[in-house]
């Protein structure tokens, strides 16, 4: 549909939303366990090896104008690759979100609505995705390009707002667990780019290609300022945060939040702007899931698949048995798909259909010589 | 049409079963249903474990038209095994659900404190509705008793005197603004030690044994001042923990230095020895300039620590033929200033390190600097090798003028 | 119906294959869909009146587009002059003259022959003789047929020659009329101002304090003409088109044809021409037949009452619906802006007029959400509240038999049942109802205990807000959907209400107003010329709304204060 397009400001604030959902609930404290005191430097170590990743995929990218990935794949593979291919990042697409709405909800649970059973806080989230995802993609990311800013500027005032807690020695030792750690063991935070994924779905949408790599850059630099300032909120704010297991840092840091005796407990505020992003989150996802699966099922009618797709991660989120489960994927499962699936997968398939795009040219070459 | 039909009747099914999935949390949480506690005491029972106490106010005094009469406080204590059961017993006590999200201030006994109290923070700081910026109060009395006598003076409202009574700390650095929140993470932080407000009862006639206790107006402490008065409770001083467990106490002008280190007092006024006059005393006004400047150094395996401050300040007090306005005055002032200033930090360090081993103003996150990797860090045992640090304190403090108006 | 029917009735999946009607004004807004036309720019060029009246009538047909503009009359008649027949035609704007004067002072004595014209002598007049000498000596007046004309034929108090086209057409413009003799290559501009319909009052609905005070009223042709007053240019375009089967009623299609888009225009009357209706009693109706479908019922078109609003938006590009019987216009497309700012706006400094814009913006906020968030703070997040504030709650609360939802159920119903009953009553007994209902009926209520002080100001102020809403249909809509609000913090606290506004959102920005995306310069990150929700100052508003594509993009000069740099 030509009206789904989208401009470069909302390509910009969804692929930076999906970096913002994670840090909502636990990531910059799987961040901080990585890599301890170091995390700063790791993460500026790793947003430049992801921002390399982002340029290549670019260029990549770049050769199949106008292509997402999953029309790469047919191009590579015919119709099985793109079966596999769209089957593969569905998966990923479904599975990941629900299992951050499912933690998500732990904490809104505990916070809000503590006799609650969880079922139901979740349910209400599948209830507004089938509503909104009745609408337009490029309604979708309109409303997205203005919940994105509000959520930027809570963790900015949080970050001022908190200035007065922070120590900032808590930098110290500079290199956490060892530079090994560090600069090894901590590739492992490049899961955390999970809004990677996201650049083999957007050339389709953009209404303007010609700003691809604008966006695209500009986007994952903001994710990694984004981060650099959610965890040294975390990092100066509580050295004690390794020894414990807070489940919403950022949350935590909410509470501290104090102006004079009458602007007090202002977190469940914070809150109420992060659920927005959140639920923002989830129909990008979403959206994006049930459009590769029209891709793949030639189906044109999307209004079925949008009850099909709630139910689906309703019934995943629920899977895990309790929160340590939920916890355990989203920290360390949720980051080996990351590298697995959006890194290397993406990235050896968009290299695999350049070099048979370039021997088709080569050959096309050849036989205009020939003749 | 049927399908109409059934899709209207599956969302009226899906708002009540969303109704009634939510108004089990509507029923605890509605401020209807609330009680809410503006203050919690934990002490030492006989019978079990704890005896807690809860601090409540009658709020419908609080309206009509502002009748300036005072909100009547009830506390209830309730014996307990811990404190969730306590709060349990009390729900059932009084009906209604206590919140905690509004109590201002948590007090345990010196007793419960001496013996560690690491179990009852830890579930406090896990529940949802303390805040960590409750203030935490060891009391010389039993908590209870402490609670008792917390009576606003000038307010109605016993919540906006516990909102106002830390802060007090920042104009004149006796009482320091220990909250619940610092407390715990200074409990698990393995380069600093927590600490708390020191609090006692006033007593109410002046030949009690307290006030004989303190020497000078510098060193008086909660149930050991020179004041008196109506009985209430006060807070002076602070309390200082060795991880869970109640070292010491500072007096007055120990928390002064204490919170001169931690940079939490804007101004405050001292007495410094008169350059020019024996056994006479000038006050002075002093604001800190900057925060203090730390620097830990290791030497032979000892920690060296030098602290820097720089202070401005004004005189206050008024002689006769005093010439405030020379400048060499001014330099013999500020001369005194720093040496008195010197000795008193330095005094209060080595009873931080020596007397009390407790290292309450994070010198350890600034010796962390020192490492490079935090096992190097946790081989060296900072909270052992504390007790043999060398201090150096240095102070630069300018003496301006008087702040009076009249020149003597 | 058999039980496998039932079940296949429900369970199966039936293809919804209707393609939803999508017409989108603009693509892009970026690029230009049509060249700058150059209508308005400065240009002394005059063209001087042609002697062949047929030249003359072609000219100022084609100038005044008169195929399709309904009110512009060409009158055709034969002059007579000293028994000469000329053939002659009048130029006027219906509804702008005095059909009276018209009809005694100037078509009547022209077209008449009286004595004095019949005098059948087009040579010299001798005006007297002298004879000296056998020499006759004659003082002779040469005929002069424009100065017979003005100075014998028209009794009017003010007539005028001109001799070009633009200033006969701003004499047609402001409400003369304009004649045209054949062989004459000059105009006589002629006075006939003038109304003959109901007077034209204040307007009551749409309240502003430096702008004009006139308002639309039912006859369509004095509505045209108000505008014309306004626009005061010959590119305003009024087409006629006629709405219901049986009431054929007159609706105006109004734009300017050098700067409305086309397809706009073009998707006006395609909407208004399709519509199968036997009535069409007034602009309302009209409105929700033709508005794109919303899910929310926001108001997507805007209608006023006002004449200047409506040219201001003119000559913004916008396409102008009247309809005859009703004095209010319809303007198309609506965008949410619009729907919070008022014709003020424009009259006062930028400051001034953003300030209050942003008031309104947090009035809508307030409206929209106050009553939602204080039922969901006082049942699920007390915690928020000041310590103090939630003991004054508590203590407002403490006589109050009711649960929280339905004690503000109750005060927001009955809020609104004392603003329909203050409506409907004959309107010197208007004002009681509200002292009534606000002061006898609050005060009663808290003194009984039926209702909290709090909660008073909660619905108060909710009152106030809505009524700080320029529109009218935008108010109403923000204070239906309060109710849904009201529920969702009910149900769920936050996160019904969080969820429920970005249902909402989303649902505002997928709707269209003819093309136009609803929410158009409601994010700050969309750079489009000018469609920002604040007003820049007055030098710089230098581009038409970027979203309706106009064919003219800009409406002043990049240096608009010009004596400023001379």
């Amino acid at each position: 549909m030509e009206t789904s397009k989208i401009t470069a400001a909302e390509a910009i604030s969804i692929i930076l939303g999906i970096f913002v959902a994670y840090t909502l609930v636990a990531l910059p404290r799987s961040m901080l366990e990585t890599t301890k005191t170091a995390t700063l430097i790791n993460l500026i170590y790793v947003g430049v090896i992801a921002l390399f990743i982002t340029f290549l995929i670019y260029k990549l990218l770049i050769k199949f104008p106008g292509n997402d990935i999953v029309d790469i794949a047919e191009y590579l593979g015919g119709k099985t690759l793109k079966t596999f291919i769209g089957i593969v990042f569905i998966f990923y697409f479904l599975f990941s979100s629900s299992i951050l709405l499912r933690n998500f909800c732990e904490c809104l649970k505990i916070v809000y609505y503590p006799m609650t059973s969880l079922v139901f806080i979740i349910l209400t989230f599948i209830i507004t995705i089938c509503i909104t995802l009745r609408h337009r993609f490029s309604s979708i990311a309109k409303v997205n390009l203005l919940i994105i800013p509000l959520v930027i500027i809570s963790i900015m005032f949080l970050f001022i707002a908190n200035i007065k807690n922070f120590s900032l020695d808590n930098i110290f030792p500079i290199f956490g667990d060892g530079v090994f750690n560090t600069f090894v063991t901590g590739l492992g935070n490049l899961g955390s780019f999970g809004g990677i994924t996201l650049l083999y779905f957007l050339p389709p949408y953009l209404k303007e290609p010609q700003k691809m790599k604008k966006v695209y850059l500009t986007s994952v630099i903001l994710g990694i300022v984004y981060f650099l300032l959610c965890v040294s909120i975390i990092l100066f704010m509580f050295i004690s945060l390794m020894y414990t297991n807070q489940i919403m840092p950022l949350y935590s840091a909410a509470r501290y939040i104090e102006f004079g005796n009458f602007f007090q407990r202002l977190e469940s505020i914070f809150l109420l702007i992060w659920i927005l992003q959140m639920i923002c989150y989830l129909s990008i996802v979403t959206k994006l899931s049930i459009s590769i699966f029209k891709k793949i099922t030639n189906i044109r009618d999307e209004k079925p698949l949008i009850l099909v797709f709630g139910l689906l991660i309703f019934a995943i989120s629920l899977l895990p048995k309790n929160y340590a489960i939920s916890k355990f994927i989203e920290d360390y499962i949720y980051h080996y798909m990351v590298i697995i699936i959006s890194i290397f997968l993406g990235i050896s398939l968009l290299i695999l259909a350049y070099f048979k795009k370039r021997k088709k040219k080569e050959l096309n070459a050849n036989v205009e010589k020939s003749i | 049409m049927l399908k109409n039909l059934s899709r209207k009747i599956f969302i009226v099914i899906l708002i009540i079963l969303l109704l009634l999935a939510f108004s089990k949390s509507y029923a605890t949480l509605n401020i209807d249903n609330l009680s809410v506690i503006v203050a919690m005491g934990i002490d030492i029972s006989d019978k079990n474990h704890l005896q807690i106490s809860f601090q409540f106010t009658n709020p419908s005094s609080v309206s009509e038209s502002g009748t300036s009469e005072q909100a009547p406080s009830i506390i209830y204590s309730v014996d307990a095994s811990s404190i969730s059961s306590g709060i349990n017993l009390i729900n059932t006590y009084i009906g209604k659900s206590v919140n905690l999200s509004h109590c201002k201030v948590i007090a345990f006994s010196e007793e419960i404190a001496s013996q560690g109290i690491s179990d009852e923070i830890y579930t406090l700081i896990n529940d949802t509705q303390i805040r960590p910026s409750t203030n935490i109060v060891i009391s010389k009395t039993s908590a209870r008793y402490y609670l008792e006598h917390s009576k606003p003076l000038f307010e109605n409202l016993i919540t906006k005197y516990y909102e106002v009574f830390s802060a007090s700390g920042s104009y004149t650095g006796f009482t320091a603004n220990a909250t619940i929140g610092d407390f715990f993470n200074s409990l698990i932080c393995q380069s600093c030690e927590p600490f708390a407000i020191l609090g006692g009862v006033t007593n109410s006639s002046t030949e009690s044994t307290g006030a004989t206790n303190s020497e000078n107006d510098t060193t008086t402490k909660s149930n050991a001042s020179s004041l008196f008065g109506q009985s209430t409770a006060e807070n002076t001083g602070l309390a200082v923990f060795k991880e869970d467990v109640l070292v010491g106490e500072l007096n007055s002008i120990e928390t002064l230095c204490f919170s001169i280190m931690r940079n939490q007092v804007d101004g405050f006024l001292i007495s410094v020895p008169n350059p020019n006059k024996a056994n006479s005393y000038i006050d002075l006004h002093v604001t800190p300039l900057t925060s203090p400047k730390v620097t830990v150094d290791i030497l032979n395996g000892t920690p060296y620590i030098r602290v820097n401050c720089r202070f401005t300040g004004r005189i206050y007090s008024m002689e006769d033929n005093a010439d405030y306005l020379n400048n060499d005055m001014l330099n013999q002032i500020s001369n005194s200033c720093n040496s008195y200033l010197e000795s008193i930090l330095t005094d209060y360090m080595y009873k931080t390190s020596k007397a009390l081993n407790s290292d309450i103003n994070g010198f350890g996150k600034t010796a962390r600097g020192n490492f490079l990797t935090l096992n190097d860090f946790y081989d060296y045992h900072w909270s052992e090798k504390y007790k043999d640090s060398f201090f150096e304190v240095s102070i630069d403090s300018s003496i301006r003028s008087s702040s009076l108006l009249t020149e003597s | 119906m058999n039980l496998k029917e039932i079940l296949s009735s429900l369970f199966t999946y039936t293809p919804d294959n209707k393609d939803t009607y999508n017409f989108n004004l603009v693509e892009d807004f970026n690029t230009k869909q049509y060249p700058d036309s150059n209508l308005g720019n400065k240009s002394n060029e005059q063209t001087k009146v042609f002697p062949s009246l047929t030249v003359n009538t072609d000219y100022l047909k084609s100038k005044y587009n008169l195929l399709i503009n309904s009110d512009i009359i060409f009158r055709d008649f034969v002059l007579n002059a000293r028994g000469k027949q000329y053939h002659a035609l009048l130029v006027f704007i219906d509804g702008m003259i005095n059909t009276k004067i018209m009809n005694e002072f100037i078509l009547e004595p022209l077209m008449m022959r009286n004595r004095n014209n019949l005098f059948d002598n087009s040579q010299n007049r001798v005006i007297s003789e002298a004879v000296a000498n056998n020499i006759t000596v004659r003082k002779v007046k040469k005929f002069n047929l424009p100065n017979y004309i003005s100075s014998c034929l028209v009794p009017q108090n003010a007539i005028k020659q001109v001799s070009t086209f633009e200033e006969a057409i701003s004499g047609i413009n402001s409400g003369n009329c304009a004649l045209f003799v054949d062989t004459l290559d000059v105009v006589f501009d002629i006075e006939v101002k003038g109304f003959n319909q109901r007077g034209i009052e204040k307007p009551s609905n749409e309240i502003v304090i430096k702008g004009p005070h006139e308002a639309f009223v039912e006859n369509i042709r004095t509505n045209t003409s108000l505008i014309r007053r306004f626009v005061n240019n010959e590119h305003l375009v009024i087409e006629n088109l006629n709405v219901g089967n049986i009431t054929k009623t007159k609706c105006g299609v109004c734009y300017v044809s050098g700067i409305a888009n086309e397809d706009l225009i073009a998707e006006v009357k395609f909407r208004m021409n399709n519509l199968d209706v036997d009535s069409l009693l007034s602009a309302g109706q009209l409105e929700q037949l033709i508005t794109d479908s919303s899910n929310l019922n926001a108001p997507q078109l805007i209608s006023t009452e006002r004449p200047d609003k409506a040219a201001s938006y003119l000559l913004d590009g916008r396409v102008i619906i009247l309809v005859n019987g009703s004095p209010y216009a319809i303007i198309t497309p609506g965008i949410l802006s619009d729907f919070l700012s008022s014709p003020d706006d424009k009259n006062q400094k930028a400051i001034f007029s953003n300030f209050t814009k942003f008031i309104r913006l947090i009035a809508a906020f307030i409206t929209l959400l106050l009553p939602g968030l204080y039922i969901a703070i006082t049942s699920f997040h007390q915690e928020i509240l000041p310590t103090e504030l939630l003991f004054s709650i508590l203590a407002s609360r403490a006589n109050v038999p009711f649960p929280i939802i339905f004690e503000l159920l109750v005060l927001e119903l009955s809020f609104e049942l004392i603003r329909e009953a203050g409506l409907r009553v004959p309107s010197p007994i208007g004002p009681t109802i509200g002292i009534v209902g606000a002061l006898v009926m609050g005060q009663a209520a808290v003194s009984a205990g039926i209702v909290s002080p709090i909660l008073i100001i909660i619905v108060a102020i909710t009152g106030t807000a809505s009524f700080a809403i320029p529109d009218y249909a935008f108010g109403f809509h923000l204070r239906v959907y309060r109710f849904v609000f009201i529920f969702l913090g009910y149900l769920c606290g936050f996160l019904g209400i969080a969820l429920g506004l970005f249902a909402y959102m989303i649902a505002t920005c997928d709707s269209k107003s003819f093309g136009v995306p609803y929410t158009v310069g409601i994010s700050p990150f969309e750079r489009i010329k000018g469609t920002s929700y604040y007003l820049p100052a007055i030098e710089k508003r230098e581009y038409r709304s970027g979203f309706l594509n106009s064919k003219k993009e800009t409406k002043q000069g990049h240096i608009s204060m010009k004596w400023k740099r001379t």
